[in-house]
Formats: C-alpha cells, sequence, structure tokens
C-alpha cells in the first residue's frame, strides 16, 4: 500500500505523495529485522542481568554475556540503546533464559508490529493520500465549487446531489473535504464561498497545491513531479 | 451556563446501514429531511443527547464525534489551539443559523463545538 502511494504517478504538474526517502525510511521500518532498544525482550534482558547482580553484586556483565554466548561489548551496547538484538539471537536468549516458546513468540511478533511513531506517520500519509487521490479523481468537489458560484444556487446538499447527478451523502462527503481543504466557506447567513471557481483542470492543480500545503503542516512532504512528465 | 455536550456524531462509511442498525438495537428513529440531508437522530428520550450521522470516505476510519457548545466558537479555537488543538474544520455556519467548528485534540482525537443559534 504505502509502496504504491509512494509510486503513484498523479501527472503533469500535480504534486506526488510523499518522498522516497519517506518511502524508503517506512518500509525499512515496517520490516524490522532486529529488537528495537526499549521493546519488551530488551526490558526482559535488562531485568534479567539487573536481577542476577543483586543475587551477586559482583556479577558482570561480561559473565552475562558469556552466559549468553555473545560478546560483552555487544551487550553493552544493546544495554546503552545503542545496538539492536537481531531477532535469531532473540530466539537464543529467549532459550537460554528460560522463556517458554510462547514468550519467545510474543517477541518476535512485536518485533514486527510498526513502532508507534511509524505507525502513526504512515496513517498521516494515507490519510493525505485519500484526499489527494479524491480531489484528483472526484469531480463533485470542481462541481460544488462550480454550482456555489452560480446564479440560482441553493445551499441544500439534496438539490446539489440533483443538479450534479450524485448521491446526498456523495455530496456530503466531498462538501467535507472542501472545507477541510478549506477550498470552500460557508459564512454567517449560509453563504457558500470558494476562491477557486476556476475551470476545472485549474481547479484540481490549485486544490491538490492546497493539499500539498496542509499535508507540509502536518510534517508530510510532497513534491512535485521533475524532469519529463512534469511542466 | 457551562459548555455541556450537546450532540454526538456518528461518521460512517455506511450511513444507511449505521442507521438502520442503530434504530433497530435502539428504537431510535432517523430523519434527513433538511437541507443538508443530515440524519438527525432522535434517542426517543429526553435524558442524555441526541446525536447524527455523517457520511465518511470509503477509506475511512467510522468514529464518533462529540459536539460541545460553546458561546464564541472562534475564541473557543482560539484556546484550544494554544493548549495544542488543530483545527481540522474551520468555523461553518450551518442552515439553522447555528456554527461548528472540528478540531483534533493534543491526542489526535476528533471533536466538535457548536454554537446553537
Amino acid at each position: 500500500m504505502m509502496s504504491a502511494s509512494c509510486r503513484t504517478d498523479w501527472g503533469m504538474a500535480l504534486p506526488r505523495y510523499g518522498s522516497l526517502r519517506d518511502c524508503h525510511r517506512l518500509n525499512s521500518a515496517s520490516s524490522i529485522q532486529r529488537v528495537m532498544p526499549g521493546s519488551h525482550f530488551h526490558e526482559s534482558l535488562r531485568r534479567e542481568f539487573d536481577a542476577r547482580l543483586k543475587r551477586n553484586p559482583r556479577y558482570s556483565l561480561r559473565a552475562f554475556a558469556e552466559f549468553l554466548a555473545t560478546d560483552h561489548s555487544t551487550l553493552s551496547q544493546i544495554f546503552r540503546g545503542k545496538r539492536r538484538i537481531p531477532v535469531s539471537q532473540l530466539r537464543r536468549w529467549g532459550k537460554k533464559l528460560a522463556m517458554t516458546p510462547e514468550e519467545v513468540a510474543i517477541y518476535v511478533a512485536e518485533q514486527h508490529v510498526p513502532d508507534q511513531s511509524v505507525a502513526s506517520r504512515q496513517e498521516q500519509l494515507r490519510q493525505w493520500t485519500v484526499e489527494a487521490i479524491a480531489i484528483a479523481t472526484d469531480n463533485t468537489h470542481w462541481q460544488i465549487v462550480r454550482l456555489a458560484g452560480s446564479r440560482g444556487f441553493r445551499p441544500d446538499s439534496r438539490w446539489i446531489a440533483g443538479k450534479i447527478g450524485v448521491t446526498v451523502d456523495q455530496v456530503n462527503v466531498a462538501l467535507s473535504r472542501l472545507l477541510r481543504l478549506r477550498l470552500l466557506e460557508i459564512g454567517p447567513a449560509g453563504k457558500w464561498k470558494s476562491s477557486l471557481c476556476v475551470e476545472e483542470k485549474e481547479f484540481h492543480k490549485r486544490a491538490l497545491v492546497r493539499v500539498r500545503e496542509l499535508a507540509a503542516e502536518d510534517g508530510i512532504e510532497l513534491r512535485r513531479l521533475t524532469g519529463k512528465s512534469s511542466n | 451556563m457551562g459548555n455541556p455536550v450537546m450532540q454526538f456524531q456518528i461518521l460512517s462509511t455506511a450511513p444507511d446501514q449505521t442507521a438502520r442498525f442503530y434504530s433497530a438495537v435502539f428504537g431510535w428513529t432517523v430523519n434527513a429531511d433538511n437541507p443538508l440531508g443530515y440524519r438527525e437522530i432522535s434517542t426517543g428520550s429526553a435524558n442524555g443527547i441526541q446525536g447524527g450521522i455523517w457520511p465518511a470516505p470509503q477509506q475511512a476510519a467510522n468514529f464518533t464525534q462529540l459536539f460541545m457548545a460553546v458561546d464564541d466558537v472562534k475564541g473557543c479555537i482560539q484556546k484550544a489551539e494554544a493548549l495544542g488543538a488543530k483545527l481540522i474544520i474551520p468555523p461553518t455556519s450551518l442552515p439553522d443559523g447555528g456554527e461548528l467548528a472540528v478540531m483534533h485534540d493534543p491526542q489526535g482525537m476528533s471533536f466538535g463545538v457548536m454554537k446553537v443559534r
């Protein structure tokens, strides 16, 4: 889904959703092969070492590393959050720490759950992609803006639906999006106003620029196409 | 007067099905005979609040919003933004003369404020 959206070609002069850097970072993060510092396995490892140290104040990191059949500097880096634990190590160490196969399986599964911040960013990317695609492909938005600027306009979703030939729900979904994207205002006295009463092609172009601007406020970087397909 | 919770709003990707489900389970009545075609819910009781159903895009999640009554929508937005909220739908007049706005709280949860005419 993410890589597909990043590959999407929006056509001439239209923004592309997300940068290649974002795609690379998110795709890498979603296929984590190493245990994240701060994961529950990481904490378990630390707790086990602390428990041994409590039982025997002379117990060393070197002794714990030997027990785990690893290098003490590696273990030190792991404890300091400078190094991640390979999932293959997790299985071996889990066994040495007398974890049940079910426990180990849970810790392995945790490594495949995207980090909360990555998941949140993926969701933002998804939402902005949806907004941009809707603007680019559903001309209900432009039709509403066009009608709002026309004589005899009635601020009534049922009337608009009849004029455009779509359902009232389709009008209202598009209306919400126009309001979210600040492409339409409904002011006092119920007056619908848009600064984008322009031809359809121009509307799409400017509306997509607006999506890009608002996405940027969320820290989502949109870029115009460059090279042969841009103008 | 305070700022009471005035209304709940269900955002649904299948608003007709949502209306049918809640009507069947709770005996609510739904009336969309108004300029926005808004599915107004009457719970059939004077206790609690009334609500409505608004269509959500197909790719969106279904969720429920609460709307709080305020005297000054713009003033409330300024206060909320200063405390970390994000404005989603700017102040918008309603056909009945009221006004609403929708924000995300600092945890990303959607909520609305409304000035009833």
